[in-house]
């Protein structure tokens, strides 16, 4: 989500929002189905292009981005290397015990898990909630109740960010002292998610009134502000997962 | 089953739902820097992402609420850009399925603490099963799943069962659970008062 | 004449509450009028409005029952508070969300939003602004301009100018007044002085959330003087009725210079890294009242902020001497009120809001609960001690946050707008606290827009225009020779 990540338009950006989420859908489909190494190798190669060049990201926020995928890789692919069944043993050590199945079995997950990390990230990048949920409305014919109520939500996650402060700035006005340390993040959590979650009830509250009273109704048939339809980068994207994957594919069973 | 939702209870179920994604996305720390640990120590803080569901459910008390704030917490954090990406959101649909499914068992009027630690026990049910088709968990040795699994359910029923209860509770004593569930008959007997 | 709203022996009570609000209430509005609710802060205005509007019950469940009820079709409603109607990120995003609940083509929305934004006179360089950077004053204007939008029959404004400026309420005024001619406009609003041409008939309610009379303009004002006065009511002529009869301004010392308790030069305060306030070189002294004043969207709220370190400051503040950074405690020697009352509340009830700092100071609790008493009774919230604060009406949460705020009776109090939405009683009620608390030689720095409190309390003026302070004149003390006149 595009909260404070300015960055440059790319034909990522300009790809309907619905589509993009149902091809993302369909090829993280395709993912758990995917036993083979090579190919899930392949795979990652080809989303990696789109997020590395296309996000429209600085390069240096593109390469602090990357930290999790490591994290998220390792994690997931060490418990089966280390703890997974198999037959050839290529190393035990006490109750670590590495297969050469486990180990594949290992780098399978890993390499999935990485592939929905960068296809996830790829897509909130490139994507403002505000159009998804107009996308939504209009091809999914999402009811508008719930997509307006996405929306209104995500307007107050910056609120609610500066809520903390405000919270903050009403305890000092009060004379609690501020503390540091790790004892006080501890406490600090305490003191402040209960009113932060109340007012955040409270407000949601208030706004679904106000919603109602500017004639906010669930009927279906409403105009939109933003009109989001197909273009011929819906194409190019299609296209390149078609051409690639299946170059990919071939690539896999023939051993590249 | 959602048509009975008014605005107001998919709105404040969104964002609350919406808030504990954050808790969520934050959470994700948590979990790796216990990782390393081994042994799953992590995974008994995987209870922790099935709470957003038990919080709703017990503060608006409607049936879909459970299903929904799960949804919506899991969009939240995939939206926020999360790491976990595109998986959040299909494990997020199967474990709010499986807490609305608990409550759906009570008929929605059961608010017991039980019925909170039932629903955690089937959320986290929703996410082995999802483990199982994705994370292909079962390929672990029996006795590092049962580790895993022990881990795992002890710390959803502390996480989602319990501390979403008492949560919950804390927030009723600052009176904002009247503003999303309906007024007692007794205020609307006393309206015939002198 | 054609019934446009109506309530017939309306009974509605707060959960929890012991007492209804409103006991038997009937009331009749027809198209085309132009009508007036007057009464005490905390009598029920605001929720006869969401009644008549059929917000309540619909949107908002609250016990009520009526033997009929009537809602007009087509409706605007102007709420009281400006932070929490927006649903949508930016403001282009706002007013289009209106456009399509009433299926205004695509094509027309773009001039639509231009155009309502024209007309109550927000002028953004981009309407696609982010909502959250926008004043107080400057997110009211948006409201309106939203509710313009659906071009509705009936409006109901519930004090749709507190937040703005003395040139921006005359202007919304003039807007309201050049949209509304053909519409039944039904208005809360304490300050009447706009209003009173506007509109034709008026209801005055009392504290018990009666109504007491209800006719035409002329004869109500005429007639009931007395009750007005006794309710709180800002009739014309208030402000010089208090004056004459009030002992205090009269007895005003003239202000000598003594300790210096503020003191900045060259202090800037940023937001998001934007500098958003100057201030050359400034000085506070024991014993000053201190008026900011300013337009919408100048920084005075920004001003308060930066002095409290709320926001990131550089340049020299000092505070009582020491370098404002280096102060343990803050709290110990200064306070805030903050614009918004809501942000400041930390407690689960009013009186425990109010003795909040006394606790954390560790006071001995009969001294807290005889200071709470004495608070809650100045500001009539004695009634409501155990609500949660934000259950009260807009004028008993103003009053509670300036309550809470000054009850340790720092020697510096900055005070966002404090009267904003208060009857005379209360108003007066607070204004006197405070110069009593001046008296004692606490410096008061206060952002209003009230022309009557600047001429009648302050000894000293701030202006800020467009991000800086740029002026700072000494009040002349005599200001009674110039009240005859008025
Ligand atoms: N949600 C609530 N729960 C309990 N009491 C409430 C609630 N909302 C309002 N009240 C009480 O009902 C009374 C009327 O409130 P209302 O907001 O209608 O007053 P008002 O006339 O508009 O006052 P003001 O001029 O200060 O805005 C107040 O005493 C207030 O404390
Ligand atoms: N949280 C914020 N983030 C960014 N910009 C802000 C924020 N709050 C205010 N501003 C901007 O800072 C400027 C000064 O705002 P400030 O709230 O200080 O005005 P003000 O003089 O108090 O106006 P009002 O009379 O409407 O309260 C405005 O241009 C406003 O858009
Ligand atoms: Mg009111
Ligand atoms: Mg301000």
């Amino acid at each position: 989500m595009q909260l404070d990540f300015s960055s440059k338009e790319t034909w990522l950006h300009r790809i309907n929002p619905s589509l993009k989420l149902f091809v993302l859908i369909m090829l993280c489909i395709i993912v758990l189905l995917v036993h083979n190494l090579l190919f899930m190798m392949n795979f990652t190669v080809i989303v990696l292009i789109l997020f590395l060049c296309f996000t429209g990201q600085p390069t240096k926020r593109i390469l602090l981005l990357f930290i999790p995928f490591f994290v998220v890789f390792l994690s997931t692919s060490s418990s089966l290397i280390f703890f997974g069944q198999g037959n050839t043993t290529w190393f035990k050590w006490g109750l670590i015990h590495i297969t050469e199945e486990s180990f594949f079995r290992g780098l399978l997950v890993g390499f999935r898990a990485l592939l929905f990390a960068i296809l996830g990230l790829t897509f909130a990048l490139t994507t403002r909630p505000v159009y998804l949920f107009y996308s939504l409305m209009q091809q999914v014919k999402l009811n508008p109740k719930y997509a307006y109520s996405f929306m209104a939500a995500l307007r107050l996650i910056p609120i609610m960010l500066e809520e903390f402060q405000t919270i903050q700035n009403a305890m000092r006005v009060r004379g609690v002292v501020r503390q540091t340390g790790i004892r006080s993040v501890f406490l600090k959590m305490k003191a402040y998610s209960i009113p932060m979650l109340s007012g955040s009830i409270r407000r949601a509250h208030r706004i679904a009134v106000a919603m109602e009273a500017k004639r906010f109704s669930d009927t279906r048939n409403r105009t939109y502000y933003y009109e989001i339809g197909f273009s011929k980068y819906d194409i190019v994207f299609i296209l390149y997962f078609v051409t690639l994957l299946l170059a990919g594919y071939y690539g896999a069973i023939k051993g590249v | 089953m959602t048509k009975g939702l008014k605005l107001t209870d998919i709105l404040v179920t969104i964002v609350i739902a919406i808030a504990f994604g954050i808790v969520y996305i934050l959470w994700g720390s948590v979990y790796y820097a216990l990782k390393p640990i081994g042994l799953h120590a992590d995974q008994f803080m995987y209870g922790m992402w099935f709470i957003a569901a038990n919080v709703a459910f017990f503060i608006i008390r409607k049936p879909g609420v459970a299903l929904l704030a799960e949804i919506a917490a899991a969009s939240g954090e995939f939206l926020l850009g999360s790491p976990w990406g595109l998986t959040v959101l299909l494990y997020g649909v199967v474990q709010g399925l499986f807490a609305e499914l608990v409550f759906m068992a009570f008929k929605y009027k059961r608010f017991h603490i039980s019925v909170a630690i039932l629903s955690a026990i089937a959320a986290c049910l929703g996410s082995v099963l999802m483990d199982f088709a994705y994370g292909e968990i079962g390929d672990l040795v029996a006795w590092n799943l049962t580790l895993f699994m022990i881990a795992r359910f002890l710390g959803s029923i502390l996480f989602a069962g319990v501390c979403a209860y008492y949560l919950v509770k804390v927030l009723e004593a600052t009176g904002v659970t009247n503003l999303v569930r309906p007024a007692s008959s007794k205020d609307y007997a006393e309206l015939d008062q002198k | 004449m054609e019934r446009i709203a109506h309530v017939e022996k309306l009974r509605l009570k707060f959960p929890g509450d012991t007492s209804l609000l409103f006991k038997d209430l009937s009331s009749t509005f027809y198209k085309g009028e132009k009508v007036l609710l007057l009464g005490p802060s905390g009598c029920g205005k605001s929720t006869l409005l969401q009644v008549l509007s059929g917000l309540i019950p619909h949107s908002i469940e609250v016990p009520m029952k009526a033997e009929e009820l009537v809602s007009p079709t087509s409706w605007g409603y102007v709420f009281q508070d400006p932070d929490s109607q927006f649903c949508m990120p930016f403001v282009d995003e706002e007013i289009a969300f209106v456009l399509e609940n009433i299926n205004v083509p695509k094509q027309q929305m773009i001039d639509r939003i231009h155009h309502h934004l024209q007309q109550v006179g927000l002028h953004l360089p981009d309407i696609h602004t982010s909502i959250q950077t926008l004043s107080g004053g400057m997110k009211q204007r948006l409201a309106i301009a939203s509710i313009l939008a659906l071009k509705p029959d009936v409006l109901f404004l519930d004090e749709p100018t507190a937040m703005l400026d003395p040139k921006g309420t005359k202007e919304i005024w003039n807007v309201l007044k050049e949209v509304g001619q053909e519409k039944t406009v039904i208005i809360v609003e304490h300050k009447i002085d706009h209003v009173l041409e506007f509109i034709e008939r008026i209801i005055l309610f009392n504290e018990a959330g009666q109504i007491i009379a209800d006719g035409p303009k002329e004869k109500i004002l005429s007639t009931y003087k007395n009750e007005m006065r006794e309710q709180g009511i800002w009739f014309p002529g208030v402000w010089e009725e208090y004056l004459d009869t009030t002992p205090l301004l009269r007895s005003r010392k003239p202000f000598e210079k003594k300790e210096k308790v503020l003191e900045v030069q060259n202090f800037k305060g940023f937001r998001q890294k934007e500098e958003k306030i100057l201030v050359d070189d400034l000085q506070a002294y024991s014993g000053e009242w201190i008026v900011i004043k300013g337009e919408n969207g100048a920084g005075k709220s920004t001003l308060l902020h930066a002095f409290m370190q709320f926001i990131k400051t550089t340049g020299h503040c000092e505070l009582v001497g020491i370098a404002i950074k280096k102060v343990k405690k803050q709290t110990d020697f200064m306070t805030f009120v903050f614009q918004n009352p809501e942000f400041q509340f930390v407690a689960n009830s009013v009186y425990e809001e109010i003795a909040y700092s006394l606790k954390v100071d560790k006071v001995d609790s009969r001294e807290i609960e005889i200071k709470v008493e004495e608070l809650l009774e100045w500001f009539q919230l004695v009634d409501h001690w155990d609500k949660h604060p934000y259950q009260l009406s807009m004028g008993q949460k103003r009053r509670l946050s300036v309550a809470a705020s000054i009850v340790k009776e720092q020697k510096l109090i900055l005070l966002d707008e404090p009267t904003f939405g208060q009857d005379s009683k209360n108003t007066f009620a607070l204004l006197e606290w405070i110069e009593e608390l001046r008296l004692k030689g606490t410096t008061i720095i206060m952002i209003t827009h009230d022309e009557q409190i600047i001429n009648n309390f302050a000894t000293r003026i701030w202006t800020i225009e467009a991000g800086k302070v740029i002026s700072d004149e000494i009040q002349s003390m005599n200001m009674k020779t110039e009240l005859v006149s008025v």
